[in-house]
Formats: C-alpha cells, structure tokens, sequence
C-alpha cells in the first residue's frame, strides 16, 4: 500500500490536469473512487480522465442515469463514469448491464467511498477537498492513496508534471 | 376493470425464423387524413407513461409514476424503478386503451423511447414495444425522449413553424436545439457541460435541507424570497468562455457558489436566509436559460421557441421567459406543466410526427441507448 500524496490545485483547470495525469498510470481494470463534497470537482477531475483517455462523448454529472459509459477513440480502455450516490453497492454498477466489463474499462466512481471497498482490493482513491463557505480562496486540495498491489509501485507525485 | 380485456395477441405463428420475420416487418405508413393512430411508450426514467394519439390529436394519455418509492431514498433507484415499470405497465396500458377507446389491433404504429434514460428502465419500455409491434404486426419506432418533450408542444399548440428553437430543460438535461423539421432534422446548438439544471435544483434543495425532488420545493421557496439578494454567477455568459461556450449551459459552479454562500453563513452562526439564497439560485439559472435561448433566436433569425422538460415547470423560468420573449418579438411556446414532465404523450406525438413523415421503422432488433445522441431523432439498429 503506498502512501498518501497531496496535491494543491488552485483552480478547475489544475483538477483537469490531474485528471489527465491521472490518465497516463490508468489500465483497464482500474477502479478509481472519487470523494468530496458537493462542488469539490469531482466531475472536473473526471472530465481531464475522460480527455487523458481519449475517450468519445462529453463527460458530464451522471447523477441523472448513474452511470455513463464513454468508449476510447483510440484503442485503449473505456470510461465507465459512475455516480454511486444513490446505489446501495458496486454490485448494481454490474446489474445496470453497461456494454463494457469492468475488467476492460477504468471506472471512475463519484461518491463510491464505503461501497466500493469490499469488491476492490486494489483501487485508487481520490479525495478533493474544497474551501469552506466564507474563505477567500478557490483551490482545491487532492489527497491520494493508492490501494492493493497495482497502486504499490505507482508514482503519484508528478501527476502535475 | 370488472375482468380482464380478451388478449388480442394474434395465435402462434410458431416460432419464426430471423429471415422470415425480417422480411415480414412493416414499411414506411400512408397514414390516412386524420394522421396515423400511434400508440406511445414512456419508461425512460421513474414514470411509465402510455399514450395514444391520431395525428396530433391526444386521445389518453396515462402515467403511473414511481417517485413515492423513489422519495424514500432520496433518489431515482434504479432497480425500484424497473421493477416498478414492470408492475405498472400492463394496467397502464389497459386504462389507456379504455380511455382513448382504441383497441391494440386499431393502431397503425408502436413508438417507444429508446434514450436518453435509465438502462433498466428503458429496457422495460422497449421490451414490451418489441413484443406487441411484433405480436401486432405494426411498424416500431424507436425515438429520442428528448426530442419527445419538444413534439409534444404539437398536441398543445398545433403544427410548428418551418424553424424554431427549443430548450428541452429537465433533471437529466439541458438542452438548446435549432429544430427544422421535428422528424427529421435536429441540430444541438448547446448543452450542460456538467449538471443539468433540473439536478443543480435538486442538489441545492438538498444543501437547504429540502425533501427529495428539491426542485419543486427550491422553486415554491424561491417565490417568497429576494431574487436580488445574493448575486450569483452566470457561467459561460462572458468573454472567452460565452465565445467557446455561446449555446452550452454550466450550472456545477453556481450549485458550488450557493453551497459556499450557505457554509458562510452557517459557519458565522447566521441562519441561512433559505428563501432569499433559493430565489437569487433560481434567478441565475432563469437568466442564464433565457438569454442564451434569446440569442439563438437572434442569430438563426428563428421567432419561435418551445420550452419543454419537466424543469419547464419552474416558476421563474415561465415567467422570465415570457416577459422577456414577448418584449422581443418572439413566440413562445410552453405546453401545461402536465405535459413537461415525462408521459406517454410526448413519444407518442414524435411517433406520430415520424410515421407522417414517413420514416421506415426501427429494426426489431434495437437496443436502448442510454446516450442517445440529441441528433438522433430516432433509433437504428
């Protein structure tokens, strides 16, 4: 299990640019598990995945049909974008009968967080934390921690780079 | 009902073989005077919607929703809302037929919504179109749900212009069309780059610490608020980001700036002046709406637009958007809040408009598209 690494990101276009870093180390099979409150960027970071990948079609909130498959343009994995928030486990991602396997896509999973856990040994997870109310600035912060043996040699520092 | 009605499902046919039944499928309709008598199929989301038109004339059009199951969650359950299609499918049709005094073996065309929407939800509606257009013999349209809650306005208002705008406004989208032909030939101007804005209303209800759907109660709220009182951002209204961006909607950031503005005061210890924070939220989102849809109008010298989607319900946009259209010049059209939200009505008047036009029917073998592209007006295998 590696560590945790922080990343500052001071505006929407830096949580984009950690979406397409992120891009870069995702294989098909990945499971990533994205948490933050509402407004944190989730869909944002989703978003630069999405343009990292290469992947077809707009990647927008799924809340409405809870999941969203984007197929690759360029050979490589699919995006299954997931919103859990209103699912009572990642069993029901299979049952929603996506045309994709999971083992052939990276899924990204807003709102996963205590769901996800026992069906993925390995699995990154992305927490985006957000200024409160009154504070002045913008940025956000991104924790990340890689899960299980695929994560333990992966560099996550130099997502930015 | 004292019984049930006779099936009218014709006697096996035995089973048939896929070139037979191939060859055997219905081609384009010569639809009489009175247009072709279609019977329309909803299951795209939470409500199961059967309709039946001739022409543009509605003759029932019956919804059973599942929103009560759903409220219990404090959200669209998918596997609730399949089930609950399911159950409900069979007397929605019945009491369809009942009203609309047709029997299944009248009908000249099955049209069923085959996406945008809910995977297991879908699959009930397209399931059950399959099996009686193949039972009856009639030609199955496969049509875009979207592009349904602009047809509908057809039953209301009568035939559309030769050109027009629409804004198809909902909880799953946010739509700006440049519509030709209704059957034929769509163009998306614009969308939500993130949330659609029906969602941005219910995560914001949900902020204020409304019951689930928070959109009604956002808007019910907002009436008795100040609309000048917090001023939130138009997103994608100014700049560079209005000429990259000049038909596409964002409402993430506003849905942000309004939690944000809601921690402020709780974190100062102020009670959150709800009623002020959802009208100042609906106003930026009326205003946003409006004005692009104006602009479109503007550029592609169209004098017409049609609102529809179940957000089209919202108090403020049906206001704002008859003020301001009428100080320009321009039309509007906005059906009864009945028929912005999903039913039976507004697949079965595409259906209606695309069996006139005299489109040759899906294939038997379509599947649903959860995607379904805005452009694409109706299903190909």
């Amino acid at each position: 299990m590696s560590g945790r690494t922080a990343l500052s990101l001071p505006d929407a276009e830096a949580t984009q640019a950690l979406g397409r870093g992120l891009a870069r180390v995702l294989r098909a099979g990945d499971l990533v598990v994205l948490t933050g409150a509402l407004g944190a960027g989730k869909t944002t970071l989703t978003q630069g995945i999405g343009a990292g990948l290469r992947v077809r079609g707009r990647v927008s909130s799924p809340t409405f049909i809870i999941a969203r498959v984007h197929p690759s343009e360029v050979g490589g994995p699919d995006l299954v974008h997931v919103d859990a928030y209103r699912l009572g486990s990642l069993d029901e991602v299979d049952a929603l009968d996506l045309d994709t396997s999971l083992e052939d896509s990276v899924t990204v999973v807003e709102w996963g967080a205590g769901l996800v856990e026992p069906l993925a040994q390995d699995r990154l997870e992305v927490e985006l934390v957000r200024p409160r109310g009154g504070e002045g600035h913008q940025g956000r912060e991104a924790h990340l921690r890689g899960v299980g043996a695929r994560w333990a040699q992966v560099e996550l520092t130099g997502l930015l780079q | 009902m004292s019984e049930p009605p006779a099936p009218t499902v014709p006697a096996s046919r035995g089973e048939p073989h896929a070139e037979a039944s191939t060859a055997a499928l219905p081609g384009p309709l010569t639809p009489g005077p009175a247009g072709p008598l279609v019977l329309g199929i909803e299951t795209s989301c939470d409500e199961t919607g059967i309709a039946v038109v001739r022409g543009l004339d509605l003759l029932a059009d019956v919804t059973a929703s599942s929103m009560d199951d759903h409220a219990r969650f404090g959200g669209i359950v998918p596997e609730v809302a399949s089930r609950a299609h399911l159950e409900a499918f069979g007397p929605t049709l019945e009491a369809a037929l009942e009203r609309s005094g047709v029997r299944l073996e009248d009908l000249d065309a099955v049209a069923v919504a085959s996406g945008p929407g809910l995977v297991g939800s879908l699959t009930v509606g397209i399931a059950a179109a399959k099996a009686l257009a193949l039972a009856l013999g009639l030609g199955l349209y496969g049509v875009n749900h979207v592009i349904g809650h602009v047809a509908v306005d057809a039953l209301v208002h009568g035939e559309f212009p030769e050109e027009f705008i629409a804004l198809v406004v909902s909880g799953g989208h946010s739509s700006l069309l440049l519509v030709r032909d209704i059957a034929t030939d769509v163009v998306e101007l614009g969308q939500t780059l993130d949330d659609a804005a029906g969602e941005a209303f219910d995560k914001v209800g949900r902020l204020l610490g409304l019951p689930y759907p928070g959109g009604p109660h956002v808007d019910r709220l907002a009436q008795r608020g100040n609309a000048e009182a917090i001023a939130f951002p138009r997103a994608l209204s100014r700049g560079k980001d209005l000429a990259r961006h000049r038909y596409d909607f964002s409402f993430s950031g506003l849905k942000t700036a309004v939690a944000r503005v809601v921690e402020g005061f709780e974190d100062a210890g102020v009670e959150v002046p709800a009623a002020d924070v959802a009208a100042s939220f609906s106003e930026a989102v009326a205003d946003v709406l409006v004005t692009k849809t104006l602009a479109a109008c503007g550029e592609h010298g169209v004098t017409t637009v049609v609102i529809g989607g179940g957000f089209s319900a919202n108090s403020r946009l049906r206001e704002l958007a008859a003020e301001r259209f009428a100080a320009a010049g321009v039309e509007l059209r906005l059906p009864p809040i009945r028929y912005c939200t999903d039913n039976g009505a507004m697949i079965a008047a595409l259906g209606s408009a695309v069996v006139s036009a005299g489109a040759t029917p899906s294939e038997l073998d379509i599947t649903i598209d959860s995607g379904m592209p805005l452009t694409q007006i109706l299903a190909a295998s």
